[in-house]
């Protein structure tokens, strides 16, 4: 068992040229008839987890597109990145699917927005572009045009794909709106009475194109602004995970203080989307008394936020090189106190709350997971450590403060959706700990870099442990002060296909806590929409989503 | 064996009613809310810093090349309060304030428009800038230097070239 830095890297040394590009963070170009070989070492001998696949269109640069496998090392703190160059004609390279399936989605977006074949995928059939979009046109590519695209699709040049036949059992259409999360997705689930025996999702009905946005409009300092709206409840960690990539490309230092700031805000933010999780989860077993109080605990956070940032929500408070505000003295002791009375009162509601029997019948040993199946899918942040593995950025792969701090990560064996609560509920008041040490030890100093110059084509790696789990950003720097290629890989979409793995043999009344257990956040993991979609283009699909439920 | 729940009804009647009659009282935004932004039409000079700054464009420019007129438009449909412009507006022109109340029943309220006069070029005689920013710029330039402001920028750098060549010359 190799174990060493050292090992490794000479391990990947055999396999291609291997270059740092940051910190702990390196790249290995290798040929794609040993992809494979590489990928299932990194994953599986070594206990590295798959972290995403970014597909990149470097014709312009180098004449290739390219593919990046992410992995991660945790024991060893590393970030290996498995680098591809894809043959512009033939455009195909070995899929990695067959031997880690959490690959699966990432590799079918690469084929959507890039046109990558990748050969002996299990299903490579559309994730993201609707059912009627016109074959051939792949939308990331350099050579297409917002623009261009539009005009092309408002006249209708499209061809309809053929959708698959529905199954012979009988079919409960869920969504594409979820009846407690008001995010649009869709599950189909097949039942036989009561048990569920199959399910099936289509998300993605929310791609807003934001990765072309970015890569085409917007500047590098936008480009937080608008990652920040990734999200419509841990948004700031994106913001984050973006200004880190682009900082850790460009090797730029940022201030302990700003670090600080940084770190304070992230964990405010955890704890206030963790109590909106309970939240979510008592009002769905239909525990309303227990939704209202921590929601209103809850919104103690919310104002805290908005004093120090100016909003509840869109924080607003990065650029890459640093953060935009301080937190003077007096913020500081408000922050402190509003700590304490949020942990005063958790402590209180919270704790007895998850004693009760309503929640524990319908929670326990219900919508497992196996840590088998979790290492399979790589799936990350609350759902993997209530699977028995223990992951997280902030120890594994320190970034802001975190390497400052005293703090435990909560891992739980039983894999139902009672450990993922209770890694939640552990996970709120280790946040609170944190952010107490935080706020008391925060350093004098500057609030940017001094000098924030950004060269292009330069890689870098944006990490952080969103509250749903590992949230990772790529970014190729550009020229004229733009990014090349920005690839934002929220914590659901390693999470969503999960839950197919948990309904399985569940009652039909458990499907909407599993499913909420992971605390899906479909936009998130719905980065991109490629295009406004036309209202008959939505028809399209829903007419024909819903008629297979007939 | 004691049930949490007496526990948790006790809480809840402790807490009472927290729900605020908004909008039928009042509710304020903190200091420091990042909330409407406004120009202020006596300071603004028309510089575009705040257009080439703002990520979603709610700020845009239009110019008027007959009548000589520069626009600074403001939409808030399109605003996102990241107060960005406010960081980069040289006379504090734009500011973000406390206000969020932004609903109205006429798209006309969402916009805010800075109509400045502009001034042409001495040689060329085209349009270049408004009056304000040229004063603006004015204070920091040298005396001896000022007369070059009242060139565009094409007829400027060919002006400050021939200098140039004159002392290389
Ligand atoms: S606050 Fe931000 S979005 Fe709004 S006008 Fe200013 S720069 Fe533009
Ligand atoms: S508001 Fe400020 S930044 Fe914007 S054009 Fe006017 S002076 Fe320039």
């Amino acid at each position: 068992m190799l174990t060493s830095i050292t090992e490794i890297l000479n391990l990947l040394k055999k396999y291609g040229k291997v270059e740092k590009i940051h910190k702990d963070t390196y790249v290995v170009e290798i040929s794609p008839g040993k992809v494979r070989e590489l990928c299932e070492i990194l994953h599986w001998k070594l206990n590295g987890h798959f972290s995403v696949t970014v597909g990149s269109d470097e014709r312009p640069v180098n004449g290739y597109f390219g593919v990046y496998h992410v992995f991660l090392l945790d024991k060893q703190k590393l970030s290996v990145i498995v680098h591809v160059k894809v043959n512009p004609v033939t455009l195909k390279i070995p899929s990695i699917t067959p031997i880690i399936p959490g690959a699966n989605w990432h590799e079918r977006e690469a084929h959507d927005f890039f046109g990558i074949f990748f050969e002996e995928h299990p299903n490579l059939e559309r994730l993201i572009l609707p059912y009627d979009w016109p074959e051939g046109i792949h939308p990331l590519r350099k050579d297409v045009n917002v623009r261009e695209l539009r005009y092309k699709l408002l006249k209708k040049e499209t061809g309809l794909v053929v959708e698959k036949k529905a199954e012979e059992e009988y079919i409960v259409p869920i969504g594409p709106y979820h009846p407690a999360l008001h995010e649009p997705e869709y599950f189909e689930l097949y039942v036989e009475g009561e048990k569920i025996v199959d399910a099936r999702y289509k998300g993605f009905h929310v791609h807003r194109g934001i990765e072309k946005v970015a890569e085409e409009r917007l500047t590098i300092n936008q480009v937080p602004f608008i990652a920040e709206r990734i999200c419509g409840i841990c948004g700031y960690t994106h913001n984050v995970a973006y200004c880190q990539a682009v900082e850790n490309a460009a090797r730029i230092d940022v201030p302990l203080r700003a670090k600080y700031i940084r770190s304070i805000l992230l964990e405010i933010e955890r704890v206030h989307s963790h109590l909106l999780w309970f939240g979510v989860l008592f009002h769905l077993l239909g525990f309303d008394t227990g939704f209202m109080m921590t929601w209103l605990v809850r919104e103690k956070i919310m104002d805290l936020a908005e004093i120090l940032t100016g909003n509840r929500k869109n924080y607003g408070m990065n650029l890459v090189g640093g953060v935009r505000r301080d937190i003077n003295e007096e913020k500081i002791k408000l922050s402190l106190e509003t700590l304490d009375y949020v942990e005063y009162k958790l402590r209180k509601i919270l704790d007895k709350m998850l004693k009760l029997k309503e929640i524990t019948s319908r929670t326990k040993e219900i919508g497992l997971l196996s840590r088998e199946e979790a290492r399979k899918l790589s799936v990350v942040g609350p759902v993997a450590r209530a699977s028995g593995i223990s992951t997280d950025v902030r120890r594994y792969h320190p970034y802001a403060a975190y390497s400052e701090l005293e703090f435990k990560v909560p891992v739980y064996d039983a894999g139902d959706v009672y450990s993922r609560a209770l890694v939640r509920y552990d996970e709120i008041f280790e946040s609170i700990s944190m952010l107490k040490q935080l706020l008391k030890n925060i350093p004098k100093g500057d609030l940017t870099a001094e000098n924030v110059k950004v060269p292009e084509y330069r890689k870098g790696l944006g990490l952080t442990e969103a509250p749903r789990g590992e949230n990772v950003h790529l970014v190729i720097t550009g020229r004229e002060n733009k990014v090349y290629r920005w690839r934002p890989r929220a914590p659901s979409y390693n999470n969503v296909p999960s839950t197919l793995v948990m309904l399985k043999g569940e009652k039909l009344a458990d499907a909407p806590a599993i499913i909420a257990s992971i605390d899906p956040c479909f936009s998130c993991t719905d980065h991109v929409v490629v295009i406004d979609v036309r209202t008959n283009v939505k028809q399209v699909l829903r007419l024909k989503e819903i008629a297979r439920g007939k | 064996m004691k049930t949490p729940r007496i526990d948790i009804f006790k809480e809840a009647l402790k807490t009472g009613v927290v729900t605020k009659k908004y909008p039928f009282e009042p509710v304020e935004a903190p200091e420091g809310f990042r909330g409407k932004p406004s120009i202020d039409f006596e300071k603004c000079i028309g510089c575009e810093a705040c257009v080439n700054i703002c990520p979603p464009n709610a700020l845009s420019v239009e110019i008027d090349t007959k009548r000589g007129i520069k626009r600074v438009m403001l939409f808030l449909g399109r605003c996102i309060f990241c107060g960005r412009c406010q960081d980069v507006c040289p006379t504090e022109a734009i500011k973000l304030s406390r206000e969020f109340e932004l609903s109205s029943l006429n798209s006309k309220d969402l916009y805010q428009i800075v109509e400045l006069k502009m001034a042409k070029c001495k040689i060329c005689g085209r349009y270049y800038a408004t009056v304000r920013q040229i004063l603006f710029t004015a204070k920091n330039v040298p005396k001896d230097q000022r007369p070059l402001l009242l060139l565009c920028d094409e007829c400027r750098s060919k002006v400050s070239a021939k200098h140039i060549s004159y002392a290389r010359w």
